[in-house]
């Protein structure tokens, strides 16, 4: 599972300093290119940035979790009284908290194993040429390329109580009930997540489908291997890589997601969908409770520090073998 | 194969150089993986589930609002009003214009610097050079709402400790758009320049030029692609945002994002709100970003494989 399988040239310089009797002198010589003036300064003005906008936030934030901070004593936030781990406690024992946690991975969970099989249904059926394939990979990219924002208005408004997805199954005699409010609302976030980002997952499946060699389908050829005989044993083993990639960045993607929650159901959040963004943003922004919202928003961070970290451990950082680069 | 950013150049670039001994439909036979009606059938599913509400938003857009309200398919009346209607209806040009401004030049500076820092990053080896690759991959998933509220408290403390506003204007947009852009475009920025030859910038080294000669005369005029696909997708952040931009403008500098926000929820409570408008509106705001995809779409599929976020 890498992210960048390119036999590039910068791997290629491995092979003189691997072939035995290497001449020492030239492995030097190329050394000192990499470590020799050195632009360093380039990093500074992103860097700064990081510190600015990241770091210093972040340390804020750390800091907010652990004072009393309201509206009132907002502006002057650095007297705000200090109550140490109390917004922990009341995240965790007395906030929608652990519900919200709940419904983040369940939600997220749902909706990446509901996308998996429909993103890759999309590769195998794109991967063979056919008149009008590439208007279909195109079309199969349109809930990918829309703006969040755009396809939350848009499903909100068609999930409308009067809206016409309830006209429409009220013609085939369905109640379709209330989407945007009570425990449905859940279905809708999970429906609309789905149509939004299966294409991603296709993206990602296409990639795998093209790393099978044409020898491979030559050979179950002849081996007269039946279609599903050759999906199942042949084709999706080389799908593994990318598809366990795609599923980590998706439960990664949704757990993160605020856009859409936010502009699907508005504030104030219906408690049914309060997942983790939002019921942080609802505390932060409409009940004021900016010390818990802080709290909330750490506890947060290590539900996503979970599936970050088997991504980060996954990940080839590196093509070249640096002296003291830990692959 | 001109596109470094593709996953699988390794195969690919195989099949291209070994010559094909069938002709073309033979290899389409060879390489088939469903029966054709199979195929036929869940290519039309998956249209299907992306067409129909696709093609409800345009009918919608050209429905009255009281059309879209009720819940009608097929609008009763065609009215082309909602394009001309929602400029006066929300400041929708104002908002278009900001985003423009705000995601437009954080796409340009985000690319600059990601060039720059992903070139140090590639062809350098110093101390700490693998925690920055792998924090540059652990930043992409910092959620922004636990951000947003630390920096609302950072930005407005400008304001009452060094007297700069920064709230309200287009600078702490841009500032955070550009800080949170920076390291998924300087990662498309590595694998890009990870995969241009090394021998240029040799040759160039030994006629002396310098670390900055390089950037400049090599490195920056054969990485266009990468260029522009980093810079775009600084562009696709700025313009999908709805968190930070809804906490840190004022109703001047408003995006587009939150200005679509507006039609939704202007006459909330009793009158009907002007849903045929929000659905013009929504394509108007999907426009520039599909056309940016259009234009750039081979490159931009290679970039999202490759830096793996959406």
């Amino acid at each position: 599972m890498t992210l960048t399988p390119h036999k590039s040239r910068t791997a290629d310089n491995k092979a003189p300093r691997a072939a035995p009797g290497t001449d020492r002198g030239r492995e030097r010589r190329r050394k000192g290119v990499t470590e020799r003036n050195r632009p360093l300064w380039l990093l500074t003005p992103g860097g700064l940035l990081m510190v600015l906008v990241i770091v210093l936030p972040a340390l804020i934030g750390i800091f907010i979790s652990l004072i009393d901070l309201d509206q009132y004593t907002l502006r002057d936030w650095l007297s705000a009284p200090f109550i140490g781990l109390d917004n922990y406690i009341e995240a965790l024992t007395a906030s929608p908290l652990l519900y919200s946690v709940w419904l983040s991975v369940s939600y997220s969970l749902i909706a990446t194993i509901v996308t998996i099989p429909l993103g890759v249904a999309a590769a195998v059926v794109t991967q063979n040429k056919f008149r009008g394939r590439g208007l279909v990979r195109s079309i199969f990219l349109i809930p990918y390329v829309l703006p969040s924002f755009v396809v939350a208005s848009v499903w909100r408004t068609m999930f409308q109580p009067d809206g016409v997805i309830n006209t429409t199954l009220a013609q085939v005699g369905i109640d379709g009930g209330l989407w945007l409010n009570g425990p449905q609302s859940y279905a809708t976030l999970v429906l609309v997540q789905i149509w939004a980002s299966w294409p991603f997952i296709y993206l990602l499946a296409l990639s795998g489908l093209q790393a099978v060699d044409h020898e491979v389908h030559e050979a179950s050829a002849i081996d007269g291997a039946l279609w599903w005989n050759k999906l199942r044993y042949v084709i999706f083993p080389y799908l593994k890589g990318p598809l366990s990639l795609a599923f980590l960045l998706s439960i990664l993607h949704h757990i993160n997601n605020f856009t859409l929650p936010f502009v699907l159901f508005g504030v104030p959040a219906p408690a049914d969908v309060a997942v983790l963004p939002f019921l942080t943003y609802v505390t932060s922004f409409q009940s004021f409770r900016f010390g818990l919202s802080a709290a909330m928003a750490f506890v947060s961070l290590v539900l996503v520090a979970i599936p970050l970290f088997i991504y980060l451990r996954a990940v080839k950082l590196d093509t070249t073998d640096d002296p003291g680069g830990k692959k | 194969m001109s596109a470094p950013l593709d996953l699988t150049p390794a195969a690919s670039k195989d099949s291209v150089i070994r010559p094909r001994r069938n002709g073309n439909s033979r290899n389409t036979e060879v390489t088939r993986l469903l029966p054709r009606s199979l195929l036929i059938s869940v290519t039309a599913f998956l249209c299907a589930i992306v067409l129909i509400p696709m093609l409800y938003i345009v009918l919608a857009s050209l429905n009255t609002d009281v059309g879209v309200a009720n819940g009608e398919l097929i609008p009763s009346t065609f009215t082309a009003e909602n394009y001309s209607k929602i400029w006066t209806t929300v400041r929708l040009g104002n908002g278009l214009a900001n985003s423009l401004l705000v995601a437009g030049t954080t796409a340009v500076v985000c690319a600059t610097l990601s060039v720059s820092t992903a070139y140090v990053l590639v062809r350098f080896t110093f101390k700490g050079r693998l925690g920055i690759l792998r924090g540059l991959l652990a930043m992409q998933s910092i959620p922004g709402t636990l951000m947003v509220l630390p920096v609302f408290v950072l930005f407005s403390s400008a304001a009452t400790y060094l007297g700069v506003t920064i709230i309200g204007t287009h600078w702490g947009l841009f500032l955070t758009y550009l800080t949170f852009a920076l390291p998924f475009s300087t990662w498309v920025m590595v694998t890009y320049l990870r995969g241009l030859p090394k021998e240029l910038e040799e040759a160039a080294r030994i006629d002396g030029a310098s670390s900055m000669g390089i950037l400049f005369r090599i490195i920056i005029p054969l990485s266009w692609p990468g260029i522009v696909v980093s810079g775009i997708f600084a562009f696709l952040l700025g313009w999908n945002d709805v968190l930070f931009a809804s906490v840190i403008t004022r109703p001047d500098t408003q995006t587009a994002a939150v200005a679509l926000q507006i039609f939704g929820a202007a006459t909330e409570g009793g009158a009907v709100p002007p849903y045929g408008q929000m659905m013009a509106a929504a394509l108007v705001c999907a426009a520039p970003v599909v056309i940016l995809y259009l234009i750039f779409q081979r490159y931009l599929v290679g970039g999202l494989t490759a830096g793996g976020v959406k």
